[in-house]
Formats: structure tokens, C-alpha cells, sequence
């Protein structure tokens, strides 16, 4: 399959990801007219042009002889899998609301397109709709009722081919969501998958699963109580953006993949938001990791990484928010990491990653520090991390204090090695520790230092209200409050008589 | 046991302590800290607006686990030792002792009852205004702690009047008392912490939590406000030693209700057999 790999593909990869869409739409041609060519090369330039032109009419040629194959009751064809049948490389087949039953096998170059929602319900055996030729396309379609076997990569959509469009379908009662086997190049978009919520999460698929398959596009899909939302297996550069993924396990899972891309997508209420395994030169930027919250619940964990690259990002109300172990050379940077239990949960074997610029807002602890120290580098160039605790000064107004951030305080520091002493957290005890380590500093705690924190917090540029709690009036409290301030002056006012008898 | 000499004992000393300017003080003290806190953890909404109630709530904790405990002490060891002669003047009445203990303990529960109860309906009232549907239930476990932690130092200031009778030295060991449980018992244990070998140390540390009511109650606190999850493995580890959730919950009720009782049966015997 690695044989296969189309030239302006390849080259797109090793160059940058952005140039993707482009080669994937064929038009690696055009983007080359755009550079400027030497003179010798004008003749070369000129047969590309004609080349070009024919190759332009060609296809719309081709494309006015594709039919359209209507589906439905009182059409041509009462039910999909015959249309298939008699339709050829190019051709759409349009499916009319309606419930239509049995699996789909598609082996030819087709447009499936359904109009007013039609519902596909597999017969429980095997995956719902299996997709073998390049260059298909499915959208507008409800798909439900796949088998439970997740060795066999039971589906609501299972792809073997490359070059596939999938959008706007609803997935449901489904093992897995869309299944990308050695599948490269598609594009997946604004689909809505939910998986078997009866089901133990073991037992259950990803929303979207990615095996081997490389190159591909993943938008603005909506994904909930499935094992995974996003599973993503030895496969490199791919993108993911505006998705949302809820109600999952790991919300996105990266394993053994590496130089993908993932932008403005939003997770909450998952065991991890995000968890990055074996997995080099990722980068995300925007996303938000929300509501993660249970005992061993995280934003975001990384294991075995190197060189990612995070910026502008959220981490809010995570039981905690960023756990890393052996994570190494990597930067945090304009991501705020706010209100959760724990901010950073890291371990000594994660090595030279910078954190600059980042808010650090209102955490219950903002490290824990499993092992003696790490070589975390909390400023670089002069600039470091806003800190809503600091209690510094800054007297030359450079915007950064005059006096270094300790980030974790004496009691903090025991407890990252002897994790029951959490019991104590937010005791008077814990503060007093705090408080004479301040007075004495011959209480020698960890050495994670900001020696530049800022004065102020770094403007962040993603607003995201669905994830805030709807701040409205609570009439029950307010009732009960009421009530309580009441009984009290009943309390008072009753024995107020008993003064005067 | 009498109720009816109870209650009028009971509601004698409620009016002496409404009319005390402790109560006054106490009251307005804590009116004003928890209506601050409230104001400003929901209405200024903090930095970002998240977590709003639950923060502001542990605020609230934080200084209820200060103040309940020391006005508690005070308002009982200053009622339990009365040296005037409204004291010999009750104990000259047709009531048992164990009646004038009892009464005496309800009637200045009744007196910080109220203090708080008021408090903690205002300061609700604004909580209310923005908390969205969580804090229902709660904000009243967060109050009745609170109640539950009054009683118990309550019971404690009993014990310490019947064992150091003259007012003055039981004030001293009130305070004394209200550092310990406050302060230096938490020291004593994180510190313990590092002497014994792991295994000592972490059954030590659980062990601990049932020797302080203040720590009860700021775990069990805690842990219904911000979420179980707040104290890390070391709150999972704590749930599975005292055998999952519910269980927990009565272990803890249990163990506070005998803070509650020991202290008082034990000053009730102590009375018993004083020459008054």
C-alpha cells in the first residue's frame, strides 16, 4: 500500500501539512503554475499547460456522462444495492427518505447521496455500509445497526479505499463509527456518531477509527458514548479539526503516529480529553479540554512523546489537567490551564519540555511532582507563565515580577511522593507549611522555578461559552436559604416571648 | 431526664446569649465574611467564571473550619462555667445535673444555631442568584457540617468546664484546644508522615482523620463540594479503605456522632460526682 503513495502527496507531506488539501483535490498542477520557472523550463511549462487544459475537459466530460440513479419507492430502483449493481465508475445514485435494509458493499467509483434523510439499517452482521473503491462519496444518510465484533471491525461505515468523501451522516447503534482501514487521503465531515451507550466501554469501538491510513481530514464531526472518540493507530499527518467529542473515554487517542495535526476541537466530559502515546511531532492549538473529571480523569496525558507543540489551548475544571510521562522536548505555549485540581502532573522522566506564556489560573495545585525534579524549562527568553497566585512585585514595570514563582509550595512538593497526604489539601496545616516555608527558607522544597512570571494574564484569543456552566438562579437554593435565614429568626422571635411571661 | 426543665433551661440561656454581645460579635463577624466570600466568588465570578459554586463554597468551608470551631469553644466554656450567682442559683433548683448540662448544651447550640443559620441563608440567597442547578443539595450538607462541627466543640467546651471548673482556665484550654484540633494535630501527622515506613505511614494517615473532627469534616466537605475526585489517589485510596461511598458516609456520621456524645457523658460523669 506505502508503494502506492502519489508523488505531489509525499512531497506535500514532507513539506508541511497545509499544502494537503490541495494535492488531495488534484490540484497540485495549479499550485505549481504559481511558482515562478526559470526560462529554460518555459517549454516544459507550456506542455504542462496543454496537458492541463485537457486533462480539465476530460473530466468534464466524464462528468456529464455520469447518470444519476434514483432510489426510493415509485423510483427506478427499490433498493440501493441493485442501483449499485447497475450503475458504472462515476455515477450517483440518489436514495428518497425511506427505511432501506441490509448491508451495502461498494466497489465502484460512486456518489451515494441521500435526499430528506433516508435511514440505512444494516442486518447485524458485518459493517453497515463497506466502501472498496477509490474516490466514493457518502453523505445525507442515517446508518444504524451494525454487528457487535470488534475484531472483525464491525462499522457503520468501514473503509478500505482511499479518497473517499464522508459527510453529513448520522451514525447510530453502531460497534464502531467510520473505520479507515489502510485508507488514506479522505475526508471526513460533519458526521454525528453515538455509539452503544448499554454497552461496557471495553466492549465498545471508537467513534472514528484510523488505522494505517494517512493523509486524511477530519471536520466538524460530533461524537459521543463510544469507547474512543478519535483513534488514531500508526497513522501520520493527519488533521483534525472542530470536532466534538463527549461522553468517551479518551476523546482522542493517539498511538504510534506521527506529525498529525489537531485544531479547535472541543472534549468534555471524557476520562481523558486527549491522551498521546508513542507518538512524535504532534501540534495542537485551540482546543478545549473541559469537564474531565474522576479520580484518574486528565485534559490531556501524554506517554512517551517528543516534540509536540500546544499552544492556545484550554484546560479547565480537569480533575487534572495536563499528566505527562516521558515527555520530552515538547512546548506549552499561550495555553491557559485554569481551574483544575491539579494543573501539571508530571513525573521526573519527562525531560526538557518549556512551558512560556501560559495562564496558570485559580488550580488547586499547579504541580505535582512525582520523582525529585525535572528539567522543565518555565520561561524561556525572558518570558514566563502568568500565575493568578503570585504575590510578587514588579518595580522596573517590565510586566514580568521582580521576585521568581516558586510553582510548588513545601506541602505540595511531599505530597507529588506521598499522595494520601492530599487529604490534607486546603487544610490550615498545609497553608502554615506554605506560609513558613515563605519565613524560613531554610525549608528547602522542590526547585520548579518561574524565574519571569508575568504581571498579567496572556490575552486568549478562543472564546468558548458552551463550556461554561449556565450561571443562572438556582430557585431551590434560593428558597432554602431563604428558609434557613427564616428558621432562625423563628428560633429567636418564639423565645423572645418566653422573656415576657 | 425532665424535658421540660430542659427546654426552660435550654431557652433561658439562648436569651442570656442573644443578649451577650459574643453572640452579637460572632454573628456579625460571620454574617459579613460569609456574605464577602459569596459576593465575590459568585458575583465577580473570579477570573474565568468556572467552578464558581464549588470554589466559592470551599471558601466558605475554609472559614467555617476556623471560626465554628473557636466560637464554639468560647460560647460554651464561657456558659459552662458561670462563676456568678445565677449559676448556684440553678443548681439550687429541683433539676438534676445531667438536666442543666444538657439544657444548657441546647440552649447555646440554639444561640450558634442561629448565628450561622443566618449567615448562611444570606450568604445562600446570593449563591443562589448564579449557581446554576449543582448546589442544591450542596450548599445544606456544606451547612449542615458546619452545625455538626458547633456540636461537637460544643460537647468538647462541656468537658473542658467540668474538668477545669474555674472560668478563667478553662478559657486558656479552650483556646489551647481549638490550635490543637485546628493546627498543630495536622502538623503532628504530616510530620509523623515521614518517620515510619510506608505502609505505617499511610494507615497512619487515614487512622489520623478519625482522631480530629475539624479534618472530618473538611474531607467529607470537600469531597460533596468540589467532587470526590479533589483528593487524587490518595481520596480513592481513602473511599476503598472505608469500604466505597456509602459506607464511608456512616463511618463518618458515626464517628462524629461519638464526638459528639463521648465528650458529654464523659463531662456529665465528671459533674456527677463534683462538690459544687
Amino acid at each position: 500500500m506505502s508503494s502506492q503513495i502519489p508523488k505531489p502527496v509525499a512531497a506535500a507531506r514532507s513539506s508541511g501539512l497545509l499544502f494537503l488539501t490541495a494535492a488531495n483535490l488534484g490540484l497540485a498542477p495549479q499550485a505549481l503554475r504559481c511558482c515562478p520557472l526559470p526560462r529554460t523550463q518555459h517549454t516544459t511549462f507550456k506542455t504542462l499547460q496543454v496537458f492541463l487544459i485537457a486533462l480539465i475537459l476530460f473530466f468534464t466530460v466524464s462528468s456529464a456522462s455520469a447518470a444519476t440513479l434514483d432510489v426510493g419507492q415509485g423510483r427506478r430502483f427499490d433498493s440501493i444495492q441493485s442501483a449499485i449493481d447497475a450503475a458504472h465508475d462515476g455515477d450517483k445514485i440518489r436514495v428518497n427518505a425511506g427505511t432501506y435494509s441490509g448491508n451495502l458493499i461498494i466497489k465502484k467509483r460512486l456518489i451515494l447521496e441521500g435526499a430528506n434523510n433516508p435511514v440505512l439499517r444494516g442486518d447485524g452482521a458485518g459493517s453497515v455500509i463497506s466502501i472498496f473503491a477509490d474516490g466514493c462519496a457518502v453523505r445525507g444518510f442515517t446508518i444504524e445497526h451494525s454487528d457487535g465484533d470488534l475484531t472483525r471491525e464491525d462499522s457503520g461505515i468501514l473503509l478500505k479505499s482511499s479518497n473517499n468523501v464522508i459527510e453529513d451522516n448520522q451514525l447510530r447503534d453502531i460497534l464502531y463509527g467510520i473505520y479507515l482501514f489502510s485508507s488514506r487521503a479522505n475526508t471526513i465531515r460533519s458526521n454525528r456518531i453515538h455509539g452503544r451507550p448499554e454497552l461496557e466501554e471495553g466492549d465498545r469501538g471508537a467513534g472514528l477509527h484510523l488505522w494505517n491510513s494517512p493523509d486524511n481530514i477530519i471536520e466538524d464531526n460530533t461524537i459521543s458514548e463510544t469507547r474512543d472518540g478519535i483513534y488514531v493507530q500508526s497513522c501520520n499527518g493527519n488533521q483534525m479539526r472542530r470536532n466534538r467529542v463527549t461522553k468517551v473515554r479518551y476523546g482522542l487517542h493517539y498511538m504510534f503516529s506521527d506529525a498529525n495535526v489537531f485544531e479547535d476541537n472541543f472534549f468534555s466530559n471524557n476520562v481523558a480529553g486527549a491522551a498521546i502515546m508513542y507518538s512524535n511531532r504532534i501540534e495542537f492549538r485551540r482546543n478545549a479540554f473541559v469537564h474531565n473529571r474522576g479520580f484518574s480523569s486528565f485534559g490531556i496525558l501524554f506517554q512517551e512523546c517528543n516534540q509536540l507543540k500546544a499552544e492556545d489551548n484550554y484546560f479547565v475544571d480537569n480533575a487534572t489537567g495536563i499528566f505527562m510521562e516521558a515527555l520530552r522536548e515538547s512546548s506549552f505555549r499561550h495555553n491557559t490551564i485554569a481551574n483544575n485540581d491539579v494543573a501539571i502532573q508530571m513525573f521526573s522522566s519527562a525531560d526538557g519540555n518549556v512551558f512560556t506564556e501560559n495562564n496558570f489560573v485559580d488550580n488547586l495545585s499547579p504541580l505535582q511532582l512525582i520523582g525529585r525534579n525535572t528539567n522543565t524549562k518555565w520561561s524561556e527568553n525572558g518570558r514566563g507563565n502568568f500565575w493568578s497566585d503570585y504575590d510578587g512585585y514588579d518595580l522596573n514595570g517590565d510586566e514580568r515580577g521582580d521576585l521568581p514563582q516558586k510553582i510548588q509550595n513545601v506541602f505540595e512538593y511531599l505530597e507529588g511522593n506521598h499522595p494520601r497526604l492530599r487529604i490534607y489539601l486546603d487544610s490550615p496545616a498545609a497553608k502554615a507549611m506554605a506560609v513558613a516555608e515563605k519565613t524560613f527558607p531554610i525549608l528547602r522544597g522542590s526547585g520548579e522555578v518561574d524565574s519571569a512570571p508575568l504581571m498579567h494574564p496572556v490575552p486568549a484569543h478562543y472564546e468558548f461559552s458552551d463550556a461554561r456552566p449556565v450561571q443562572r438562579m438556582n430557585a431551590g437554593l434560593m428558597i432554602s436559604s431563604i428558609m434557613l435565614a427564616a428558621v432562625a429568626g423563628f428560633v429567636v422571635w418564639t423565645n423572645q416571648r418566653f422573656r415576657a411571661r | 431526664m425532665d424535658t421540660n426543665a430542659i427546654r426552660t433551661i435550654g431557652r433561658q440561656e439562648l436569651m442570656i446569649n442573644v443578649r451577650n454581645r459574643w453572640t452579637l460579635v460572632f454573628a456579625a463577624v460571620f454574617g459579613v465574611l460569609v456574605l464577602s466570600i459569596s459576593y465575590f466568588g459568585m458575583i465577580t465570578g473570579g477570573s474565568l467564571g468556572f467552578q464558581g459554586f464549588a470554589r466559592t463554597s470551599a471558601s466558605l468551608l475554609n472559614m467555617v473550619l476556623y471560626i465554628v470551631p473557636l466560637v464554639a469553644l468560647v460560647m460554651g466554656t464561657l456558659s459552662f462555667t458561670s462563676e456568678t450567682s445565677a449559676g448556684e442559683l440553678l443548681f439550687a433548683q429541683p433539676v438534676t445535673r445531667g438536666e442543666i448540662l444538657i439544657g444548657k448544651f441546647l440552649g447555646v447550640f440554639a444561640s450558634i444555631f442561629t448565628a450561622t443559620v443566618i449567615g448562611f441563608g444570606l450568604a445562600g440567597v446570593i449563591i443562589a442568584a448564579k449557581a446554576g442547578p449543582e448546589g442544591s443539595l450542596r450548599y445544606p450538607t456544606l451547612v449542615a457540617y458546619s452545625l455538626l462541627l458547633a456540636l461537637i466543640f460544643l460537647s468538647l467546651s462541656a468537658l473542658i468546664s467540668a474538668i477545669c471548673r474555674r472560668k478563667t482556665k478553662a478559657l486558656g484550654v479552650a483556646l489551647f484546644a481549638w490550635f490543637f484540633f485546628v493546627l498543630f494535630y495536622d502538623l503532628l501527622v504530616i510530620g509523623g508522615t515521614f518517620l515510619f515506613k510506608e505502609r505505617t505511614a499511610n494507615s497512619l494517615i487515614f487512622g489520623s482523620l478519625f482522631g480530629n473532627p475539624v479534618d472530618m469534616v473538611r474531607v467529607a466537605s470537600l469531597m460533596t463540594l468540589n467532587g470526590k475526585e479533589i483528593f487524587g489517589a490518595g481520596g480513592a485510596a481513602l473511599l476503598r479503605f472505608l469500604g466505597g461511598e456509602t459506607s464511608s458516609l456512616i463511618v463518618l456520621l458515626i464517628a462524629l456522632s461519638v464526638w459528639v456524645i463521648a465528650p458529654l457523658i464523659a463531662a456529665q460523669q465528671l459533674l456527677k460526682r463534683q462538690d459544687i
